[in-house]
């Protein structure tokens, strides 16, 4: 049994593993990994190319099964959560945003960011009044009627943000969430980031690979053949 | 007291429970919704005009066979009523050949309301001949009057004219009895008859007498084109008898209701043997019994082509959105709203076809087969389209895309999230 940490910790990993089985291979991205993340902390995780960042943050955010080891998220074992309720967690707890801007080419800006708060059941007027907060908050307010094909790159990726934001989820993931942009659009997203975690205490899990990012996060876990390290050699 | 309590309060959870469950549905059913939408509404209009293109050509697919079959079975069922029985044909009891004094059946029935004609005639065999040719057909003796509120023989004629009350000695013949017009049996037919020509007709008592060709007419059914008339004085002339009747044709207002006829005629003393026009219409019973299962067999292979087809169209879809369903997943969107949101999709396509579909056979195959029908032994046939073949098709068709839009979404929502976005 996992034992219990302490009020602040958000996430906690114990001895996290994932083996994928590629033929008659085994690779092991993640092996032992036990880590613990801070409510309302900014945290970075960091590595080299296959020392299996991505990976990780896809078993924190419920994409992937770890092979072994537990998660615990805000005091939920989730390895106990059946599919469906594992759907309902990363609707209500989580916020994702990704490398590329994985946002609906057919929507607009504005339902881009409430299509979460549809799926919680919220009525339309809920739904257009926190989409356009979320907007808001990422500066595109103006541009809520907008189509993706519409916006830059930069724009779509703050689109993405403000839908992680809109159901004010316990976690933000973002996976690489600049290396698509520009430097402008990058130091961006990565200030709003900051200034979410500031303002308003969200916890935010960032996969990045650009060592400067290490300045602006609050912590960061290093990671090499899928193993926490101290730090990067 | 503490279980009534208790009780209440379990039932009031599971109310509770239950309004919660159909309160997620219907936020599900809404998104689901709003996702088909958005992604006609505002994906690729040319993919979509080619869905819906797609879905008509399936549709008109699957109702063209039927329609023609349709097509067939009417326009017989019209040449049986219209050229040969009428809608109720009274004959002579088991044992008698003739219906003696056909007036007074005639009167019992005539006020009957939907009757709207009579004709007593008689029906006999004969040989004609005609120079080297000759061959046994079926001669009508019929009141040229009456028969027209029965029949539209007297319409038809090719050449000369129908019969008069009072004409001796003059015939007229079906086309394939004359020859020379083109029919299906010109091999046995009289090899070129014209009005004017003089026949010899044979009768079954062995009275011969020569006629003299008045008309020939073409009803475009092979059946009616094989018989001939003369007046009923000339055959009772030849018979030697008088008043009497080998059948009583009786036309009606409306087609199926022979039923309610038959049972009026009963009721006012008609003891005769009274058939609607069903029983005489063998070919029709065969046609129809042939046609209902090409129908079925086409129907079916129809159905599967179709939905193969809304299977693959929505297959290619739900492959190119692949990353975009497995995005969904990630940001907490329940795989049945997304699977949901895809059989949307694929019904209204296919309602879009199926209305596409009927505007494209009753715009332009409909009107283009009036046009130009199609010939066959049994006449003229153009496209009918039955309102309930319509529907069964439409569904069937709308079925088929729900089927053909669940499967290929419910595979892509089977693998991981990660190999839908990620993955190759």
């Amino acid at each position: 049994m996992m034992k219990r940490d302490g009020q602040d910790t958000i996430i906690a990993t114990r001895n996290l593993s994932r083996t994928y089985v590629m033929g008659n291979m085994q690779v092991t991205a993640l092996n032992q990994v036990t880590i613990d993340i801070r409510r309302g902390e900014f945290a970075a995780i960091m590595g080299k190319s296959g020392s299996g960042k991505s990976t990780l943050l896809h078993q924190l955010g419920l994409l992937d099964t770890p092979t072994e080891g537990e998660i615990m998220i805000d005091g939920v074992d989730i390895s106990r959560l059946s599919e469906s309720e594992q759907t309902r967690f990363r609707l209500e707890k989580f916020g994702y945003v990704f490398q590329e801007y994985a946002i609906l080419p057919e929507l607009t800006a504005l339902e881009n960011v409430y299509l979460p708060a549809m799926a919680l059941g919220l009525s339309q007027d809920e739904c257009v009044t926190k989409g356009v907060d979320a907007l808001e908050k990422v500066g595109l307010a103006e541009r809520a009627d907008h189509r993706p094909r519409a916006l830059s790159g930069g724009e779509q990726q703050r689109v993405a943000i403000a839908r992680a934001l809109i159901n004010k989820p316990k976690i933000l993931f973002a996976d690489e969430p600049t290396a698509n942009l520009d430097s402008a659009s990058s130091k961006q997203i990565l200030e709003l980031f900051r200034a979410l975690n500031r303002d308003i205490g969200q916890t935010v899990l960032m996969v990045t690979h650009e060592l400067e990012d290490a300045d602006i996060v609050d912590r960061v876990i290093w990671l090499a053949d899928g193993e926490v390290v101290e730090r990067e050699g | 007291m503490g279980t009534k309590k208790s009780q209440m309060k379990r039932i009031t959870s599971i109310k509770t429970d239950r309004i919660g469950k159909m309160a997620s549905t219907t936020t599900e059913l809404k998104v689901s919704a709003f996702l088909a939408y958005k992604f006609i509404a505002k994906g690729n209009r040319g993919t979509s005009a080619l869905t819906i293109l797609i879905m008509a050509l399936a549709f008109v697919n699957l109702m063209f066979t039927t329609s023609v079959f349709d097509g067939m079975g009417d326009a017989t069922e019209k040449q049986v009523i219209d050229t040969l029985y009428s809608n109720i044909v009274i004959e002579p009891k088991d044992d008698e050949v003739y219906i003696k004094n056909p007036d007074s059946v005639v009167k019992k029935i005539i006020h009957v309301p939907g009757v709207i004609g009579t004709s007593a005639q008689y029906v006999t065999g004969a040989t004609i001949a005609y120079e080297e040719r000759s061959g046994a057909w079926s001669i009508r003796a019929v009141d040229p009057d009456d028969e027209r509120t029965v029949s539209l023989v007297p319409d038809m004629m090719i050449a000369g004219e129908y019969l008069s009350k009072y004409d001796r000695g003059e015939i007229i013949i079906g086309k394939e009895i004359a020859g020379g017009h083109g029919g299906s049996l010109e091999h046995i037919s009289l090899g070129g008859v014209v009005v004017g020509d003089t026949v010899e007709v044979t009768f079954t008592n062995g009275v011969r007498r020569e006629y003299r060709v008045k008309g020939i007419f073409d009803t475009n059914f092979i059946q009616s084109n094989q018989l001939a008339y003369v007046t009923e004085k000339e055959l009772e002339s030849v018979l030697g008898i008088h008043d009497m009747a080998s059948q009583i044709l009786v036309k009606t207002d409306t087609k199926g209701e022979e039923g309610r006829f038959l049972n009026q005629f009963v009721e006012l003393g008609v003891h005769e043997d009274i058939k609607p026009w069903t029983v005489y219409a063998g070919i029709v019973a065969t046609l129809t019994q042939s046609f209902s299962v090409l129908n079925t067999l086409t129907g079916a292979i129809g159905f599967f082509v179709a939905g193969v087809t809304i299977f693959i169209v929505i297959y290619v879809s739900t492959v190119s959105k692949r990353r975009q369903m497995g995005i969904l997943r990630a940001i907490g969107i329940k795989e049945s709203i997304i699977i949901r949101s895809y059989i949307f999709q694929a019904v209204f396509y296919a309602m879009c076809g199926c209305i596409a579909g009927l505007v494209i056979m009753f715009a332009i195959l409909v009107p283009y087969f009036i046009k130009h029908p199609m010939v066959f032994p049994m006449g003229n046939v153009t496209l009918l389209i039955e309102q309930k073949a319509a529907i069964v098709r439409s569904v069937g068709l709308i079925i088929s895309a729900a089927i053909a839009g669940f499967l290929p979404s419910w595979r892509a929502v089977r693998e991981t999230i990660l190999d839908a976005i990620w993955g190759d």
